[in-house]
Parts: C-alpha cells; structure tokens; sequence
C-alpha cells in the first residue's frame, strides 16, 4: 500500500512561496513524476513528503495517514537522492544494511534483503567495495538498493538519473521502469527532464512557479497541453508558437494562414490567440500554399530530419523524414491537419480547446 | 612553486635584457633562502641549546662566553633530576591533564560545533554564540587569573587536577568548535537527509554518519589541543603548589633565589618535549589533512 495525497500544501520560505495550495492524488502503485524547470517547486514537494521539508499549510496523506508531523524515519519511505548520498565510510554492504540496522531487523533478515536486492541489481560482486571505488553508475545502483532493501509502501526518487552520462541515463531509464513495474510499489519521482518524465510514468504533475499545471498521463499532457507552459514544457523539439488570430475560418498570422479545427468553429473572430504545432505535425507539401517558409538550417538527426524554418519573423521547426533533399534557403509550404493545431488564449496562456 | 610563480611575473615584465633579469632572479633566490635560514635558525637554535645545555656540566653552562659544544657531555643533570624529583608522579599529572581535557574539549566541542552547523537558532543566535566562544579568547588569559583563583579556592579545587582539567577544557574549546563548524559545515547535508529517511535520530546521525567522517578533523583538533594543555605554564603554577604540578611548572621550580640549575631544568626540558615531538611527527599526516579539510572539494 501506498496512496499519497496532497491537500491544500503550501510551503513558504520566509515571503517566497515555493509551493502553492497543491492538490495532488497518487492511487496506491502508480509511478508519478513530478517535472519542471529547476526552482518551481518539485523537489520542495518531493521533501515535503519525505519529512525533510516541513509544511507551512496543509496536510499531506500516506494512506490516508495525516504525515506532516512524522518525522522521515516514520513514514515508511524510502528516498534515492541526485548526489546518491552513500555513506562514505561504509562499505556497499553496511550502506544497504544501514536502514534495517537502525530499525533493528535480525541479522539473518539482513542478510538475505541485502542478498535479494544487490541480485535484482547485479551487484553483488561489489558488496565489499566503499562507494569512492565505483563509477557512476555503480553508485546510482548502490543508491537504489539501499531504498529498496527497505521494501517501503513508497519510493521517491530526486532526479536520480542527472549525474550519468546520456548514454547510461537513457538505459537507466528503461532499467528503472522495469524494475518498479515489477514491484509496484508507488513512485514519486522528480526530474526536469520532460523525456524521462514521458517514458517512465504512470502519471506526470507539471509544475511550473510553484503551482501544478497539469495532471495526466503522458500521453494526455502531450496531446491536450491544457495551457502554453505545458505545450512547451513536453516534446523535443518544443512545440512551435505563432501569435495569430482567428477569422473567416482560419487561423492566420504574418505570413501564415490553416484551417480551423472542428471545436474551434465557435471561437471568437478577431481574437488574438497563440498557435501551438508540434514539429512532427507539420508536413511540407510540394505544391504552392498560403504558407510558405524558407529554410535556415537543416539539422539531420539519424531517424528524421529537423528543419529550421522561418515564416515571416518566426522561426518553425519542422520534423520531417530523414531522406529530405531540401537544403538551406529553399522555400517550401507548409500544412497541418486542423485538428493537430493547439490554441491557446493570447491573454491566458490557457488552452482554447473544449475539456475532454 | 615560489620559483615558477616569480619567474612567471618577470617574465611578463617589459623586456629589460637578459642580465638585469638574471640579476632579480639571483635577488629573489638570495631573498628566499635568507628567509628560510632565519626561520630555521629561530626554530632550532633554542632546540639546540635546550639538548646541549642538558647535557653540559655546570662549568660550561655557566661560562662566559657561552659554550656551544661542551668541553665534556655528562648525564649528571639527569641522575640528579631523577634521583631528587618524583617525575613519574608529574609526568602522570601531565598526562592525565593532557588527555581528559583534550578528550572532553573534543567532545562537547564536536557536539557543540556539529549543533551551530546545522541549527538555525533564533535571532541570529548562530552567530552570536560562535563569536560569543571566540570572545573567551580575545583577552589576555591573564587578565582573569585572580578571580579564577579565588573561585578555584572557594570550591576547594586548588592544587588538584580537576582545576586544570576544567580550566584547559574551556580554554581550548572555542578552538576547538570554531575548527569544526568549518568542517561540519562543509559535510553534505544530504548525507545526513539519508540518514534521517533510515530512520535515525539526531544522535544516531551524529554517531553513525557525522562522527565516523569527521575523524580526520577531530584528530587534528584533539592534537591541537593536546598540546596547548600539554604546555599550558601560567595556570598550573597558579593553581597548583605540591600535588597537581604539571611538568612546566617542575621546570620552573629549577629556578630558585640561589639561581637556576640550567642542567635539570634543560634535562625535564627534553624529557617534556619528547613525547610531544615523537607524537606530533606520528600523526603529521592527519593533522595537515585534518586542517586543509573541505579546503578543497574532492
């Protein structure tokens, strides 16, 4: 077991709110990650939880438990931190045992959970090692075991993957998802970065200055950004923003004009709006359209092709296959299926599009 | 190092040919090596008396011009020093004073210092503590000599080794603490975040996580300390006469209305510095590792 909700948190740092009246629901096993830009507020959450961070208002669940005046050590959770955190002078082994000496398992106990762990992990054969003995990514599984020899009702993980390079973060990745599938257990994780956020969770709170933008799968998040942060916040290359306005059943700016997707058909005339369109939504047609753009740099990526474009003073990014012949200062046009095009309100930020 | 650094700002003066740059480097070289040669000759000139002058009859050291080289080395200032001395009972004092004030300073200090690290006490109370503790240090030592006596007399602590045990603890722990804030400020605190997710209490973290990684900063203040309390002279003599003496103040006794018996007072000279010597060279290591510590990150 372990559900989390947050109810009404706000966190204060003398006159800087850090968080703001955060509402959050995690059902028991879900893996939930917590994103942002660095400074909006997700770490202070994660340690709110864990008990390192006191709420200033508020009240936080675990299993409908009231935790806020626990300290860590009672909550049952386990944490994994960015700079890991081994104990220096410890070996492997007494810093996965560390906990369950602390809250006094037997021997025998011990023993067998260190066993099991460093197993699932692969590193048994560094058990007697101290943690300045091993690369990167031996510590960042070191790390892991000492939360899981513990077999909390709940994990939170503080961007565990930013100190690895690419090449193993990306294998950390699938590693780690595989891995908390298989015990699901709940999962809060932090990172800023949106890729792993995508490809890890259940589900992904967006927070932005302190406040949660969005809730939802990933997949929802990147469908139906419910305002510009998010649209933005997801993808890579971001999503593409062009101020624009609706009329005669277009959406049309300097230089660009697209048909309006069916639920916009009711939206105001004249109204300024921001366009939102997704690199890989775009598509290049060959014969002439309203909208032309030139291209400025051509960036092969392997398995597609990015071009940089620009139509009127904006730039576009266009995703686009990876057997392009187009080169720079080429014109061609450009077209989107209406329903691919996020709107949002100009004023706002917030998304024009209905509620589903 | 000095070299590179000194050639390196000539280099980048004006041309002024060849020689005149040979010239300020050989001034430079004469310059540094005069240096070194005063501070040796500071350091080991008194040594060197001290070892001699133990080992001279009185004719020698009485001589004027003084004798550099004994005409003739002898051992009778240490035969008389043993014979007429209870050294082993002084020596004991010493020692004793030594250590239990070391261990307690080190002891409450690392509790006290590991506190104003991580605490954040109310309006400021932080800063105002530490230099609070530093201030105890900032008068001459002297200055407060008459009404520690007097205190020390009405508890009945005079002429025991409690007196100088307390008096060196509280002369040496603001050192002490202000020695370890630094360190303890410098421990990541994500360690001990850890340590709170596994549950451990304040003391635990302390025990388990905090102390066992401060070692090599508490090893080079207990030396630190060691030593002050191992030479401390001003208030042992005040506070002791017979029974709590401590080796300096043995010493100085060797100095008498009759005048000064140089070849006894040199002997327990060498004999007090001896352990010091042989304990410091033991532990040079830690003490330079001790106190450049979180000096440079790892």
């Amino acid at each position: 077991m372990g559900s989390v909700r947050f109810d009404h948190v706000t966190k204060r740092y003398g006159k800087v709110e850090a968080v703001s009246d955060l509402n959050l629901d995690i059902p028991d096993g879900q893996f939930m990650t917590l994103v942002g830009p660095s400074g909006c507020g997700k770490s202070t959450t994660l340690n709110m939880l864990a008990g390192l961070d006191d709420v200033t208002e508020g009240e936080i669940y675990i299993d409908d438990q009231e935790v806020s005046s626990l300290p860590p050590g009672e909550r049952d959770i386990a944490m994994v931190f960015q700079s890991y955190a081994l104990y220096p002078h410890m070996s492997v082994r007494d810093n996965l045992a560390f906990a369950l000496m602390v809250r006094k398992e037997s021997r025998a106990a011990i023993q067998e959970k260190v066993t099991n762990a460093a197993r699932l992990l692969g590193i048994e054969e560094l058990l007697d090692r101290k943690p300045r003995q091993l690369s990167g990514g031996q510590r960042q599984r070191v790390a892991l075991g000492r939360a899981l020899v513990r077999e909390p009702r709940l994990f939170l993980l503080d961007e565990p993957l930013s100190n690895l390079d690419a090449k193993l973060r990306v294998q950390m990745r699938a590693e780690l998802k595989l891995l908390f599938d298989r015990l699901a257990t709940t999962v809060v994780y932090v990172t800023h970065d949106q890729a792993e956020a995508m490809t890890m969770s259940d589900r992904v709170a967006i927070f932005d200055k302190g406040v949660v933008q969005q809730v939802g799968t990933p997949l929802e998040l990147y469908d139906r950004p419910a305002n510009v942060f998010v649209a933005g916040f997801l993808g890579s290359p971001p999503m593409n923003f062009l101020e624009a306005e609706i009329a005669d059943g277009q959406v049309r700016g300097s230089g660009f004009a697209f048909g309006l997707p069916a639920w916009a058909g009711g939206a105001g005339r004249g109204a300024p709006v921001v366009l939102g369109m997704r690199p890989e939504d775009i598509s290049l047609r060959s014969a002439s359209g309203p909208t032309q753009a030139s291209i400025s740099l051509v960036e092969p990526m392997g398995s597609s092709t990015i071009l940089y474009t620009r139509i009127g003073e904006n730039l576009v990014s266009i995703e686009t296959g990876k057997d392009t012949n187009l080169g720079v200062g080429s014109t061609v046009s450009l077209d989107i299926e209406p329903n691919r095009l996020h709107l949002f309100d100009a004023a706002t930020g917030q998304t024009l599009a209905p509620a589903q | 190092m000095t070299a590179t650094t000194l050639s390196r700002v000539d280099s980048t003066r004006p041309r002024k040919g060849r020689s005149a740059a040979r010239t300020s480097d050989l001034g430079w070289a004469l310059l540094r090596w005069a240096t070194v040669a005063l501070a040796l000759i500071v350091t080991i000139v008194p040594f060197f008396w001290l070892v001699t002058t133990s080992f001279k009859r009185q004719i020698d050291y009485l001589a004027y011009p003084p004798v550099v080289i004994p005409s003739a080395w002898t051992l009778e200032g240490y035969r008389v020093l043993f014979e007429q001395q209870d050294l082993g009972h002084y020596f004991a004092n010493s020692v004793i004073v030594t250590l239990t004030s070391t261990a307690l300073a080190v002891f409450i200090g690392a509790l006290a210092a590991y506190s104003l690290a991580r605490a954040r006490f109310p309006f400021k109370l932080n800063g105002i503590l530490a230099f609070w503790m530093l201030l105890t240090r900032m008068y001459p030592a002297i200055a407060t000599a008459i009404p520690y006596f007097l205190i020390m007399r009405d508890l009945r602590l005079l002429d025991t080794l409690p007196a100088l045990i307390v008096t060196y603890t509280a002369f040496n722990l603001p050192f002490v603490i202000w020695l370890l804030i630094g360190f303890y400020e410098e421990l990541p605190i994500e360690l001990e975040r850890a340590a709170m997710i596994d549950g451990c209490s304040v003391w635990m973290r302390f025990r388990k996580i905090v102390l066992p990684l401060s070692a090599p900063a508490l090893v080079a203040t207990a030396i630190l300390s060691a030593v002050l309390a191992w030479n401390e002279f001003l208030f042992a003599v005040m506070l002791t006469r017979v029974n709590a003496k401590t080796l300096p103040v043995v010493m100085s006794g060797f100095i008498t209305d009759k005048g000064t018996q140089w070849d006894q007072m040199t002997a327990l000279g060498v004999i007090t510095v001896l352990p010091v010597l042989v304990f410091a060279l033991a532990v040079q290591r830690y003490l330079v590792r001790g106190l450049t510590l979180g000096a440079v990150k790892e």
